[in-house]
């Protein structure tokens, strides 16, 4: 079994693998921001994973979720949808998550609970909110879009480039900058440290392990780190396959009867 | 008395030697007290290993509670109380200003930022237009129009979480609730607070209060210390006047000051030297010991400067009034020392130390006495002495004449005096049976100090600020394989979808078979089944697909059948006690994962009122807690629950601290559970600051009871030892049970909480009321051998020692005033206590004595 990610090197950030540059040849910073955010989120049109999720606190009680996340592209780099369908815990079975990225505006995104029988819409004004209570958060999840932020190349080492990134609205966001660690090959982002309003590095981001999948470097274990208050979540992502054709599931009412595609 | 007699040689003699030794000695211990080490904690009343202390701890760390320094800001005047631009703008940068708070030498105290609750830092969830929730900080920028600063106090309204904790439901205050890293961090907090509110520099109607028992307890043990520093120099001060007004020649009454000092410095480099900690108990030692070092000083004054004028002979003065007072010194000594010592009795570690050390400190006193003032006094030049006891000339002084008459009256009217003691008695007993046990620590510090105000004001705003934890478990019982495996079976046959499907369920039912017969245990069984039936789902068909999923959410309700706390029954059983708390005035709030569940149900359901409820299923109930966890802050759920699901805790706000009221709580609680029987069996204890305060209290009511007891037993047995007769012995208990008796009636009928000063003040009124007893038994005889007639012997013995001891209660009485100018209750209570103990056993000593030996003449004067 192939262990990779998906969909996007959903909660990673990545970069194509394909566009691998001239080896002497520094790409300016626009250049290497939007690589790396189309290898970690727009790898194939579309594509399939199952995450599991495991969760551990401070005082290293751990929860797990698994979950099948579906992805596809309307266009590359530009809009995509989420599926995301829960199998554990047990009780939260069928509840799926679903979004509907948009690049200009808020996305849209719809929350299905089965044992309420309730189809939620939730305001997504704030995207930096924990993604089931885990320690990664929503925007981590769906990728945060290259816009929001000025870009800085602060440093090239033999692996990386190294980015500082500052908000453009800092009232959004509870960090004052983060930077940024993305593989000069792959450009496949591969570390991301988060500081808060002094200064100090207080969240981790990291690509553990990337494989090649159908051609497309692919994170298939990746973590967040609470470097203050200690706690980690890592996710591991299995049987991830890219361009399996995904029809048009990203509606209202695949939520209460989820697609083939997310149930096995 | 003939070890007696050899010391007062040693010391007249060698007067230089022994003060040198002595001197020598008190600077070496004193020395020690430089390394002191100060332990402010009240928790510490409690031993380290004390289960409810070890469970206390535990639950803190399990749900992540921490504690807390409450900032509470109140604003009376403005139309929308304090929901408006500038005091929220104010509450803002406070909050700012608290999360970065950290000791500037200890790093690991700190404010803990994640849980620090204010406006600012909570997260909210609510409507957002059609069909719409969303997640929001409740304030994450100040307000910049009255508008959104209604807003904000709408959405807090609306969350029953938030209401009445972080904001009044007054809407005049809100709260600030900032965790610690440590107790003794408190303090530290409180002043960098006070220091910024200081800075703000335009005017406002805002009023800033902290408060919370963290707090109060730090800021007493800091205020404490400068109490020490203060209040024993002041009565040291004090009672040296006193000794000039009487006596008159400064170098005579240096010598009582000098012994309560060596004292004092001694038994206090001794508790530091051993390395012991400076307790809040240990810091009174010096307050304890200095009457009783003082007293038998200055009974060998009085007697010196009574005698002296006869004889002018200082050696010889020197040594009679040592021979007379030796026996009785050694005595009253050893029975205050006793009195102290049995509180090594009590089960509560400082009062240990504290009875040890002031017991061994009595010892070093009584040591300094009898060696050092002999000395002392043999030092003085002559001249010094002169003309001392002749400005009364032989004329007789209105105290002296008084006293004089007095001792007629106890003769004659003897049995009046009798009868009115044993009406006292009735009444004080009657008092004692209406003493209310009860203590606080808030309630250490004056009404009108900064700290009780802070009490007053936000628990009249807030649900509470002292804060309590029920913690419940789900007791599971333990089921045998078999059972278990027959529970899956019956559920799944049980289900509905199996109807159409007899092929699937035979399939199932084979499958929970054939691995409940190889499975190891429980866990194993669910492990293997469950993993049979992935792999089914993985390779089924549509229709099939449906059986697997349905029937392996039914197998892992069993297999999950320990995570009580998701259960719908058990958490409408939560809501249920909590609604029973509120109505007990008490308890302010309540705060419970129940809480959580129906504020988020409400919320998913457009807010509807009516869906402030519990969801009926487990799924629905844990689809709810997951929802929660999409918040800003999914770990709050911790403080409530524990994630595995098996603990929960109900956070109890009571406004007030007093243990009478968290005993309330706790039996309110108890009736609770007793007559509604929770749907599964469930563990309740108890944890939070609150309740350890009553559990050290119940322990030090007990204790001090059954030390008071052993020390009146001994005390009792010293003294029939001391006077070779069982009657003498009982005649010598008589004033300090009256005095005792007296105090502890007069504490039940004014109303005054029997707290843990005065239940340590019960050893020192035992030492110190027996005293005058000793020295006026002692005499009495000596003086009867002298006379034959106990009508003559009355007569002298309202002479010098009678004066002797209106002297000591004098000196001690007033001394100690100053403690009553202390902002702290307990030492107002010992300035009190001493005042009394010294006036009711003095009286006692000299009415009573005297009038029952007259009744008991012929037996106690047997030939």
């Amino acid at each position: 079994m192939k262990r990779s990610i998906l969909l996007s090197g959903l909660f990673i950030l990545c970069i194509l693998w394909k566009a691998v540059p001239a080896a002497e040849e520094l790409p300016n910073v626009k250049d290497i921001v939007d690589r790396a955010n189309r290898v970690a989120y727009y790898a194939g049109d579309d594509g399939k994973a199952k995450v599991s999720m495991t969760i551990t606190d401070s005082q290293g009680r751990v929860r797990t979720r698994e979950f099948v996340i579906l992805r596809k592209d309307v266009s590359d780099g530009g809009e995509q949808n989420f599926y995301v369908y829960f199998n554990k815990p047990s009780d939260v079975r069928k509840m799926v998550f679903m979004v509907h990225k948009k690049i200009e505006g808020d996305d849209d995104r719809w929350l299905y609970l089965p044992a309420l029988d309730l189809v939620k819409r939730i305001a997504a004004s704030d995207k930096r909110t924990s993604f089931v209570g885990s320690h990664f958060l929503y925007e981590d999840v769906s990728g945060r879009s290259i816009h929001e932020d000025e870009h800085t190349l602060i440093g090239t080492d033999e692996k990386y480039y190294i980015l500082n990134n500052i908000p453009k609205d800092p009232s959004t966001v509870e960090f004052s900058s983060y930077k940024i660690w993305i593989d000069r090959k792959s450009f496949m982002p591969m570390k991301a440290e988060y500081r808060d309003r002094d200064g100090k590095a207080y969240r981790i981001v990291e690509a553990l392990e990337v494989e090649d999948v159908q051609g497309h470097p692919t994170v298939v274990k990746s973590r967040v780190k609470d470097i203050i208050n200690g706690g980690e979540t890592v996710s591991i992502f299995d049987d991830v396959t890219y361009d399996i054709g995904l029809g048009d599931i990203f509606t209202e009412r695949y939520l209460r009867r989820a697609p083939k595609e997310a149930r096995k | 008395m003939k070890l007696g007699e050899k010391a007062v040689q040693l010391s007249v003699n060698s007067p230089r030697i022994v003060t040198f030794i002595m001197v020598a000695l008190t600077v070496l211990l004193g020395l020690l007290i430089s390394m002191v080490r100060v332990d402010t904690d009240p928790e510490n009343m409690l031993d380290e290993h004390e289960s409810v202390r070890v469970f206390h701890n535990a639950a803190k760390k399990e749900f992540n509670l921490h504690d807390v320094v409450v900032l509470g800001i109140v604003n009376e005047k403005h139309p929308d109380g304090v929901f408006n631009v500038d005091t929220l703008r104010r509450v803002h940068e406070l909050t700012e200003f608290a999360r970065g708070l950290q000791h500037p030498d200890r790093a690991e105290w700190h404010v803990v930022k994640r849980d620090l609750m204010a406006p600012g830092n909570v997260d909210t969830i609510e409507q957002a237009g059609l069909g719409q929730v969303r997640f929001e900080w409740l304030m994450q920028e100040p307000p910049e129009t009255a508008e959104q600063a209604l807003k904000i106090r709408e959405s807090a309204m609306n969350n029953p979480l938030l209401k009445g904790t972080l904001v009044s439901e007054d809407g005049k205050a809100v709260g600030i609730y900032i965790p610690i890293t440590s107790k003794e961090f408190a303090y530290y907090v409180r002043e960098k607070l006070l220091e910024k509110i200081e800075s703000f520099s335009e005017s406002s109607d805002d009023q800033y209060h902290i408060a919370g028992l963290p707090v109060a307890e730090d800021t007493f043990g800091v205020e404490m210390f400068i109490q020490m520093a203060v209040s024993a120099p002041l009565a040291m001060m004090a009672i040296f006047i006193l000794m000039l007004i009487f006596f008159r020649k400064i170098g005579l009454v240096i010598a009582p000051l000098i012994v309560a000092m060596v004292s004092v410095i001694c038994t206090m480099g001794l508790l530091i030297g051993t390395g012991n900690t400076l307790h809040i108990m240990s810091s009174m030692i010096p307050i304890f010991l200095m009457p009783i070092a003082v007293v038998d000083s200055v009974h060998i004054l009085s007697e010196f400067f009574d005698t002296y004028r006869h004889t002018r002979d200082r050696k010889k003065t020197v040594e009679r009034v040592m021979d007379e007072l030796f026996t009785p010194m050694l005595y009253t000594s050893l029975t205050s020392a006793a009195g102290f010592a049995s509180l090594a009795l009590t089960p509560i570690p400082p009062v240990r130390i504290f009875g040890l050390f002031v017991a061994i400190g009595i010892m070093i006193a009584w040591l300094a006495t009898i060696l050092f003032v002999p000395a002392y006094i043999s030092m003085l030049s002559e001249k010094r002495l002169a003309g001392m006891g002749e400005a009364d000339g032989e004329k007789e002084t209105t105290f002296a004449r008084n006293l004089r008459r007095l001792g007629s009256v106890t003769y004659v009217k003897h049995k009046m005096i009798i009868a009115v003691t044993v009406l006292a008695l009735v009444v004080a007993l009657y008092g004692i049976t209406k003493i209310q046990i009860n203590d606080n620590p808030v309630k250490w510090f004056k009404k009108n100090h900064a700290i009780r105000v802070a009490d007053t004001v936000l628990n009249r705003h807030f649900g509470g600020t002292y804060e309590a934890y029920l913690i419940l478990e789900g007791a599971g019982e333990s089921e045998s394989l078999p059972d278990i495996a027959s529970a899956v079976s019956g559920r799944i046959e049980a289900g509905a979808v199996i109807k159409d499907n007899p092929n699937l369920l035979l399939k199932a039912s084979a499958i929970i078979k054939e691995e409940a017969s190889r499975a190891a245990g429980p866990e194993d069984f669910f492990n293997a089944v469950i993993k049979k039936w992935d792999e089914r789902m993985d390779s089924a068909d549509d229709a099939s697909y449906d059986f697997w999923v349905d029937t392996l959410d039914l197998i892992e309700a069993v297999k999950n059948r320990e995570q009580v706390f998701k259960r719908p029954d058990v958490l409408r059983y939560i809501s249920g006690l909590q609604e029973h708390l509120v109505k007990s005035d008490v308890v302010g709030k309540s705060n419970s994962v129940a809480d959580l569940v129906k504020k988020v149900h409400q919320e998913l359901l457009e807010g509807d009122p009516g869906q402030f409820r519990i969801p009926d299923t487990v799924p629905g109930v844990a689809q709810s807690l997951i929802s929660f966890q999409n918040s800003h802050k999914p770990d709050d759920l911790w403080h409530l629950i524990t994630p595995d699901y098996k603990k929960a805790n109900i956070w109890i706000q009571l406004k007030s601290g007093d243990n009478k009221d968290m005993e309330r709580v706790v039996a309110v609680v108890q009736e609770y559970v007793q007559k509604n029987p929770p749907p599964v069996h469930i563990k309740a204890e108890w944890a939070g600051l609150t309740y350890l305060n009553i559990v050290w209290q119940d322990k030090m009511v007990w204790g001090m009871l059954k030390s008071f007891l052993s020390s009146f037993a001994v005390v009792f047995f010293m003294m029939t030892i001391l006077f070779r007769s069982p009657l003498w012995g009982i005649l010598a208990m008589v004033p300090l049970s009256v005095t005792i008796a007296i105090i502890y009636g007069i504490i039940g009928i004014t109303g005054k909480d029997y707290d843990m000063p005065v239940a340590v003040l019960s050893s020192l009124t035992l030492g110190l009321a027996v005293d005058f007893a000793i020295h006026f038994i002692e005499r009495s005889r000596m003086v009867f051998k002298k006379t034959g007639s106990w009508e003559k012997a009355v007569k002298e013995m309202f002479q010098e020692p009678a004066r002797a001891i209106s002297r000591n209660v004098i000196v001690i009485a007033i001394g100690f005033t100053p403690l009553l100018a202390s902002p702290l209750v307990p030492y107002n209570t010992v300035g009190m206590f001493l005042a009394s103990i010294m006036a009711i056993s003095g009286i006692a000593t000299i009415f009573i004595l005297p009038s029952l030996i007259t009744a008991l003449e012929g037996r106690l004067f047997r030939k």
